[in-house]
């Protein structure tokens, strides 16, 4: 125990903290400037003095430590006198245009000047001058206004983990830059602005568009973007939103946020919303009113189910539309019109990965917690770039290196690449043999423990790779010895799973691995989410085979008990899934097709097939924010309410309930109706007997039908610590069998002559969202082919010449763009820019064993287009 | 030996890479004579060690330069001792024969000079360092004999 005085304030502490901190406790508040909390301590602007008895100087508070028997005063003349030195010489150089500079009002320099003073300055000499740089198309610096308090530096190195600034010069010619001296070359967390505490690095979305005290409103919100799902306040006046900032003590963001977050809300402001119904007439998109548009749905349907059955209709739901959202899409499709056709984006590999692990160790497996991962001893990454993929999570992969432990990444490890000992890049589509050969080799070290009969009878009979073979994959025995020492050595591990693992052939067979590394090492398993509710459709039984709550519809126990909740029926029989739709379409035997929120034309692998089949349709209806590429074929469009004008909730990849709020409305806010109401209105024009007023009715009946969400209302959800109720053991344990492909084979490693075209996905945008949104796009303005400077060799290219891709289902001509982290014969196009996504060019295939995709003839002819 | 090569060697010499940086940063520096963004590059790379932090360390410390220098580079000191026993004299007579300013490079590109502060040689004060050599002792006639050695 240690005994401190302050300001005359006895203090008992269990462990030793900094003055500042110790005060902090107490209620006591020492003025800082270069301090933030979270950041290491940088004891540099000298205003955190205090006076300490038995020293003979003044003391830093934030560096220094408490020790028993101290006696601390925060606040006498002395002090006052060195506070007001020390700003005096920050103001020797700072430019004092408070009236023209955007922080002022929420400035800390500016209120503690006004604090301690000095009224007047003594320095006679000019002040330093460097122009303020426009040339970057986010981040505006004036360095000026900069007071080398180090806090964007510590931030963007210690937290962010990106490295891409740092003071340079030296003495009062120090400034703040990334490496260009110009424009940035970095993630754009915008996490340095948080901590800026000066006007020195500024936002240029709300440039000289409001002051602190203009901001009418705050609504605290989840992130939009991806299913880590961070806490956000949006700031609004006049119904436009200003910022979007994190906060401390708000979510377990805990005050970052990534680029889509922060930056990426524009897309919602960018007035190409769509403003009325639209219907095909004479082939052509029309204005209507919601009335015609809703009745000719309500007709349509209704007509196709009486004529073909339930069977023929069929729905796409959407991992950025909210549970009461999807929740009503599959009561329509599934309880009113009687059909279990209903899927989304989420069966590319969200969906069969998770019910694939849950098949083999319960229902929940991958529900654990985010803020965790920074607590474990060792990551092992396959199938994504987390720090991409799902940021913020990504944040605490980088952590665990930072606290000393290891951190593993199976394929390209793009921004995890300064933090991994090395790299483990096998050919593609070879990682099966890599992960088997790990597999193999941990076999040696850790025994079987009986707990899961079923996957240690499997691995008995795994194949191992022998040395030859594993050398095909270009990983040799020693590096899968390293890569198994390092896995037995760690004792709280963890297993990050991504796309790309589950997106490809066998996938069974991968994911078994990857859950039978995590079962001998005994890891948590999470599993990237891209969207940031795809754990909600699964939830709310947007799934062909499972019904709200997670359960399975064919187990007549489970349907009974959702149908007697309700009083309604539901098919017995599972329905289509999103690749048997466009089959079923394109045969003729889908008639019609519900599309909210999803853009399935530019999101499925192979667009031209898709588009043949969409067209098939009798019926098609498309609900979006947008105009989008299946919007345009559609033969009505209604327009739904964006995210910033939502209420509802969202789950996320830990299955933590969150609310969205709705910061818009009036006259201001779209002209879309919301996504369930729409729902619910047709719903009721089929014969549904039940109204709902408010979104919080949809919510109770989603209680009351699912066991997973039962007492789990809007006001526990409020405070963001609602989860699952698992407490890291499954739900319901799934004893029996699971189905692997392949276990005793070892596919052939080939290398194609051409090179494959790989799904790029940007940290700068979030699927075919964010490419309306300007600020993402002046980070990442258009599409490009990212290439190794080998490739580029090849074929006579280099960086910014156009080249020519081609294969039997598409071309494309693009910029190249040199990247020396990527491997060779590899072509990496990202699926988000109109007429240019990689989806479109490649060919896919659905899994047998769990019914996702696997890309399949993805490989491209590359030329360089002469002009 | 490449100088990336060169470099990582080096690395191995020190607990951890960082160590290397000032040192790796002088081994792309006599290449040029000074450090360019692709030189500062270089280094981030064959150590990799971030480009901002590589940039911060090398605007930090004057002995890097940040734009192109002449062939050699005098580093002439005009602190005190070297003041009083005429080093400014000295500055005045480069300026006179090759036009040579303080900060400047000749037109030829055959010298840069930079005037330094105390070079801790004031017992034979005035001092000055070309390229690495260290001479003392300067006079209006003898600097003239030991520069013409340069090329
Ligand atoms: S935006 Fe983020 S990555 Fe870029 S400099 Fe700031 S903290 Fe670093
Ligand atoms: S830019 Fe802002 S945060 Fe960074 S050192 Fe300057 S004042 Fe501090
Ligand atoms: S990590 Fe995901 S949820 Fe968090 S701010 Fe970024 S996109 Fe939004
Ligand atoms: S806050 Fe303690 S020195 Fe700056
Ligand atoms: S003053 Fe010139 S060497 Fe000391």
């Amino acid at each position: 125990m240690i005994k401190v005085t302050i300001d005359g304030r006895e203090i008992e502490l269990e462990h030793p903290v900094t003055v500042l901190e110790a005060a902090k406790q107490a209620g006591i508040a020492i003025p800082t400037l270069c301090y933030f909390e979270g950041l290491t301590p940088f004891g540099g602007c000298r205003l955190c003095l205090v006076e300490v008895e038995k020293l003979p100087k003044l003391q830093t508070s934030c560096t220094l430590m408490t020790a028993d028997g101290m006696v601390v005063r925060t606040e006498t003349d002395q002090i006052r006198a060195a506070r007001r030195s020390m700003l005096e010489f920050l103001l020797i150089n700072h430019p004092l245009d408070c009236p023209y500079c955007d922080k002022a009002g929420e400035c800390e320099l500016q209120d503690l000047v006004a604090r301690y003073g000095p009224e007047a300055g003594r320095f006679a000499e000019g002040k330093r001058r460097h122009p303020e740089s426009f040339d970057d198309p986010i981040i505006v610096r004036n360095m000026e206004r900069c007071v080398l308090c180090t806090r964007c530096v510590r931030m963007c190195n210690d937290l962010q983990g990106s490295y891409s600034i740092s003071v340079t010069g030296r003495g009062s010619h120090s400034f703040v830059e990334p490496f260009s001296g110009g424009r940035y070359d970095c993630e754009y967390c915008g996490n340095c602005l948080t901590v800026c505490p000066v006007g020195a690095i500024m936002s240029r979305l709300h440039r000289h568009s409001y002051r602190p005290w203009f901001v009418e409103k705050e609504t605290e919100t989840v992130c939009g973007f991806c299913g880590v799902g961070c806490s956000m306040v949006l700031q609004m006046r006049e119904n436009s939103i200003i910022r979007a900032i994190p906060r401390r003590g708000i979510g377990f963001n805990e005050g970052l946020l990534c680029v889509r977050g922060r930056f990426g809300y524009e897309y919602v402001e960018g007035g190409e919303e769509l403003t009325t119904p639209l219907m095909k007439v004479d082939g052509e998109l029309r204005q209507v009113s919601w009335e015609d548009a809703v009745s000719f749905v309500v007709k349509r349907l209704r007509e196709i189910r009486d004529e073909f059955g339930g069977g023929a209709v069929g729905a796409i739901a959407s991992g950025r539309c909210t549970n009461e959202d999807n929740y009503m899409l599959q009561k329509l499709v599934r309880f009113i019109l009687g059909s279990n056709n209903i899927d989304s984006a989420a069966r590319n590999y969200y969906a069969p990965a998770e019910l694939y692990l849950e098949r083999i160790f319960g229902q929940g497996i991958t529900a654990n917690l985010i803020s965790g991962i920074a607590n474990s001893d060792g990551v092992f990454v396959a199938g994504g770039d987390p720090t991409a993929i799902n940021p913020i999570l990504g944040l605490q992969v980088r952590s665990v290196w930072r606290s000393g432990g290891r951190v593993i990444v199976l394929g390209v490890p793009g921004g995890l690449k300064r933090f991994i000992p090395y790299e483990l890049t096998p050919v593609p589509y070879s990682e099966e043999i890599v992960l088997s050969a790990i597999v193999g080799r941990l076999l040696e070290d850790k025994p079987l423990r009986g707990e899961n009969a079923a996957l240690e009878a499997k691995l008995r009979s795994l194949r191992i790779p022998s040395d030859d073979e594993l050398g095909a994959t270009g990983v040799s025995s020693e590096d899968i010895v390293r890569v198994a020492g390092d896995l037995s050595s760690m004792t709280t591990p963890v297993v990050v799973i991504g796309p790309d693992v589950v997106q490809r052939k066998r996938a069974s067979k991968s994911l078994f691995l990857l859950g039978a590394i995590a079962y001998l090492t005994n890891a948590r398993i999470f599993l990237l989410a891209e969207r940031p509710n795809y754990q909600g459709l699964l939830d709310m039984g947007c799934l062909p085979e499972l019904l709200p709550g997670g359960r399975p519809v064919e187990l007549e126990m489970f349907r009974h008990k959702t149908e007697e909740a309700l009083g309604m029926k539901a098919p017995e029989e599972k329905g289509l899934n999103l690749f048997e739709m466009i089959e079923a379409a394109a045969a003729g035997r889908l008639k019609a097709l519900y599309v909210m929120g999803e853009n399935p034309l530019f999101n499925i692998p192979d667009s031209a097939k898709v588009e043949k089949a969409l067209e098939n349709l009798d019926l098609l209806v498309v609900q979006d924010v947008h105009l989008t590429e299946t919007a345009r074929i559609a033969d009505v469009v209604l327009p739904a309410t964006a995210w910033p004008e939502k209420e509802g909730t969202f789950t996320n990849l830990e299955r933590r309930l969150q609310r969205v709020r709705k910061a818009r409305r009036g006259k201001m806010a779209s002209y879309g109706r919301d996504d369930w109401k729409i729902l619910a209105d047709i719903a009721e024009r089929l014969g549904m007997t039940k109204t709902y007023h408010r979104v919080e009715d949809v919510w109770e009946e989603i209680m009351h039908v699912s066991a997973l969400h039962t007492g789990l209302g809007y006001e526990e959800i409020a405070g963001g610590s609602a989860l699952w109720p698992y407490y890291g053991e499954p739900l319901r344990g799934m004893e029996g069998d699971f189905p692997v492909e392949g276990l005793d084979e070892l596919p052939e490693v080939t290398v194609p002559e051409k090179p494959y075209l790989m799904i790029d996905r940007p940290l700068y945008h979030s699927g075919t969202f964010s490419r309306r949104s300007k600020a993402l796009l002046g980070i990442h303005p258009g599409p490009s082919l990212v290439i190794s400077p080998l490739l580029a060799e090849r074929h006579g290219l280099s960086d910014g010449d156009k080249a020519r891709i081609s294969n039997g289902r598409g071309v494309l001509e693009l910029k190249v763009k040199l990247d020396g982290d990527i491997p060779d014969n590899q072509v990496f196009l990202a699926n988000t820019f109109e007429g240019f996504g990689a989806m479109g060019l490649i060919g896919f295939g659905t899994d047998s064993v769990l019914g996702s995709i696997y890309i399949d003839d993805n490989t491209v002819r590359v030329e360089k287009v002469l002009r | 030996m490449d100088i990336v090569d060169e470099i990582r060697a080096l690395s191995g010499k020190y607990p951890d890479r960082r160590g290397a940086l000032l040192p790796a940063l002088y081994v792309v520096q006599k290449e040029a004579g000074w450090l360019s963004q692709e030189a500062l590059d270089t280094v981030s790379r064959a150590l990799n060690l971030p480009q901002a932090t590589v940039k911060g360390v090398a605007t930090f410390y004057s002995m890097y330069k940040h734009r192109p220098m002449g062939r050699h580079l005098i580093q002439l000191c005009t602190n005190v001792a070297c003041m009083i026993m005429g080093a400014e004299r000295l500055v005045d007579l480069l300026k006179e024969k090759y036009g040579l300013e303080p900060g400047g490079t000749t037109g030829d590109g055959r010298f840069s000079l930079v005037v330094m502060e105390c070079i801790g040689a004031c017992d034979r004060a005035p001092a000055m360092l070309v390229d690495t050599d260290f001479h003392a002792g300067l006079t209006a006639d003898n600097i003239f004999r030991i520069l013409e050695e340069y090329e």
